[in-house]
């Protein structure tokens, strides 16, 4: 009779299920990873098409808005920013979990973010690529947006650098370029297996270039290795520093239930829950398309979990102390915003939504089977976005809707087309997604060798102890 | 062009323990091509600890001053603008911007050190011409010993005999090959 066999069944569930379930050699993990790219799934080809007709509707609202000009959105005074900045807002929180997988969870040496810190890292870049655009759009003439890049100019002027509007290029430029960069060198070394294991001369010819002729010398590897340490250490503050400022926009108004300190923290938490929502509704159909539950396994789906249960009481405790403060305030606004407008006023049912969906979903992972199950997990995932979505919606729109004086209160509907904006950024997201699928080795090879390695290494020392 | 002996190896202990073997024979000019890195194979080695973090500390330093000449030089000295008479130059609403510059010039020289260092990009490298070589990106591991052989072919043999010796307990398939000059 075995060890594991004699354990009770109570207390063999509260063993963490493996970080990795692969009993073969390097090669056949190698070549299993390879396949998704070799060899693409029947289903690929006519999701590619659907998104990129969904992209298609996109690219005509925004030729329209352009074109016409931005008077099609439904925003107007005192409304001034609505769904572009709901959208910027909600999408650059989304881009944050890929960084704090695989930057944070790389410095505390969290072997679970392995296998899908690369998947992440993409949904990081997409979701930052869909952020940029409503900025741009909303500055109604878009070809003029280097105007907030200091660049000498016959103009003589230069741009405002206490305004927190220039907080924000500077800040999602970075952001975009950094993960880029750390993305792309986490990258190389895969792109050079798949240049060395391609068939097709082709094939080779163009991850050839991609991978810049890796070669993997011990002396390589080690810069490698403390190039990656380093973004990743680097990349850490900035995923924090990047919210904290978009939440800037908003609290250096004087607006009430915008000027708020709380206001940094609040949307870092916030953004790394609907982050951390956003890579679960994508891996879990991932993983069961591609069947690679035995590389990303129920053990990932738990931390997720925990993570979003973690992630959603500081979004809770965030909600909490906003009404406090703006009670303890004693500013009648402030009072009026956050306790009376909010909660029963015309967008009440928004307000709702968000109790629902990011204060009660979450509850569902106190339980293990609920962390545990994909279905559960993928539904809640839904349930998490669509309610970040709303917090955003909530607290740009309300705070202008109904500022000091009655006289300028008015309330703010959406046009199909900031719908479709919306709608449209998510198909292009998700093509943009499944090209990633298509072509780049979505789980790190080099690194799940490595990890497979450190592995039987423990469990060889364990045997011997 | 000159002459290198490889050992092939099918698992990371064995490359570090044969990496040990050729070291303690005296070999200087040794290298390991890998499919992922092995720390303790770098410590064998002898691989010098890069330099790249002071690089980029440096870098981050200078992204934290030009973000702050910039914003001090353009908001309080050639085009100051009065916001209700708060200072022209507030160090608290620079920082943001100063952050994000040490940031962006400390990531994109951690980038390019890690390439140059490399001698990457490149299209080509002689060592894809050796057969073979492709599995070091899958499941073999290589150790490549370029000591000078001053191109005497007995030398070379002798060296390729005792190191066949030293290493077959590992399982090591040592071959020769011919490089260009240059690196390895």
């Amino acid at each position: 009779m075995s060890a594991a066999a004699s354990v009770p069944p109570r207390a063999r569930a509260d063993v963490d299920p493996p970080v990795l379930e692969h009993e073969g050699s390097h090669m056949e993990l190698t070549d299993e990873l390879l396949d998704k790219v070799l060899q693409p799934p029947r289903w690929m080809r006519p999701a590619l098409v659907v998104t990129f007709l969904g992209s298609l509707v996109l690219f005509a609202a925004i030729a329209y808005t352009v074109t016409t000009g931005i008077g099609v959105w439904g925003n107007n005074i005192p409304v001034a920013w609505a769904f572009g900045i709901t959208n910027f807002v909600w999408w650059i929180g989304i881009g944050h979990a890929g960084t704090f997988i695989s930057a944070f969870l790389l410095l505390l040496e969290q072997q679970w973010r392995t296998s899908i810190n690369r998947f992440a890292e993409a949904m990081t870049l997409f979701a930052v690529m869909q952020a940029g655009l409503f900025p741009l759009l909303h500055m109604g003439r878009p070809w003029f947006f280097y105007w907030l890049i200091p660049y000498p100019n016959t103009m003589k002027v230069w741009p405002q650098f206490r305004s927190a509007l220039t907080w924000d290029v500077a800040a999602v430029m970075t952001y975009f370029t950094v993960s880029l960069l750390f993305w792309y060198l986490g990258l190389v070394p895969d792109l050079a297996v798949v240049r060395d294991r391609a068939r097709e001369r082709w094939r080779r010819r163009v991850y050839a270039i991609f991978a810049l002729g890796w070669r993997g010398s011990a002396h390589d590897w080690q810069r490698w290795r403390i190039g990656y340490g380093l973004l990743g250490g680097i990349a850490t503050p900035l995923v924090v520093s990047v919210h904290s400022i978009v939440s800037s926009d908003f609290a250096i108004a004087n607006l009430p239930g915008w000027h708020s300190l709380v206001f940094p923290p609040y949307f870092v938490a916030g953004a790394i829950y609907s982050g951390f929502a956003m890579v679960l509704t994508l891996m879990i159909p991932a993983r069961r398309l591609y069947r690679v539950e035995h590389v990303i396994t129920t053990r990932h789906l738990d931390s997720m979990a925990k993570m979003l249960l973690v992630t959603g009481w500081i979004v809770i405790y965030s909600y909490v102390i906003e009404a406090w403060s703006a009670w303890y305030s004693g500013d009648r606004f402030e009072m009026y915003t956050t306790l009376v407008m909010r909660p029963f006023g015309p967008y009440a049912f928004v307000y709702w939504t968000v109790i629902a969906c990011n204060c009660v979903t979450p509850q569902l992972f106190w339980w293990r089977r609920a962390r545990r199950s994909a279905a559960v997990l993928w539904i809640a995932s839904l349930f998490v976005q669509v309610g970040m979505w709303a917090e955003r919606f909530m607290l740009i729109v309300t705070s202008q809707a109904r500022d000091f004086l009655p006289s300028s209160w008015r309330v703010y509907r959406p046009t199909v087309i900031d719908g479709t904006l919306l709608f449209g950024t998510i198909a292009f997201f998700l093509f943009l997604f499944l090209l990633f699928l298509r072509f780049v080795p979505f789980i790190p090879i080099a690194e799940l060798k490595e990890l497979k390695h450190r592995i039987a290494v423990e469990r060889e020392d364990g045997a011997r102890a | 062009m000159r002459d290198v002996i490889i050992a092939e190896l099918d698992s990371p202990e064995r490359a570090v323990q044969a990496a040990r073997s050729v070291r303690a024979l005296g070999y200087r000019r040794v290298e390991a091509f890998t499919p992922f890195p092995i720390p303790e194979l770098e410590d064998v080695l002898g691989v010098r600890r890069t330099r790249l973090p002071y690089l980029v500390f440096f870098a981050g330093l200078s992204g934290a001053a030009l973000a702050l000449l910039v914003q001090w030089w353009t908001n309080a000295v050639d085009y100051p603008i009065d916001v209700g008479g708060r200072p022209k130059s507030s160090l608290p609403t620079d920082m943001l911007i100063v952050f994000e510059t040490t940031v962006l010039l400390a990531a994109l020289t951690a980038f390019a050190a890690v390439l140059v260092g490399s001698r990457l990009p490149r299209l080509h490298d002689p060592l894809f011409d050796l057969p073979g070589f492709e599995r070091t990106s899958l499941d073999r591991f290589w150790i490549l010993i370029g000591d000078a052989y001053d191109d005497d072919a007995d030398v070379l043999d002798e060296a390729l005999d005792l190191l066949d010796g030293e290493l077959a307990r590992l399982g090591a398939v040592v071959t020769r090959a011919r490089l260009p000059e240059g690196r390895a």
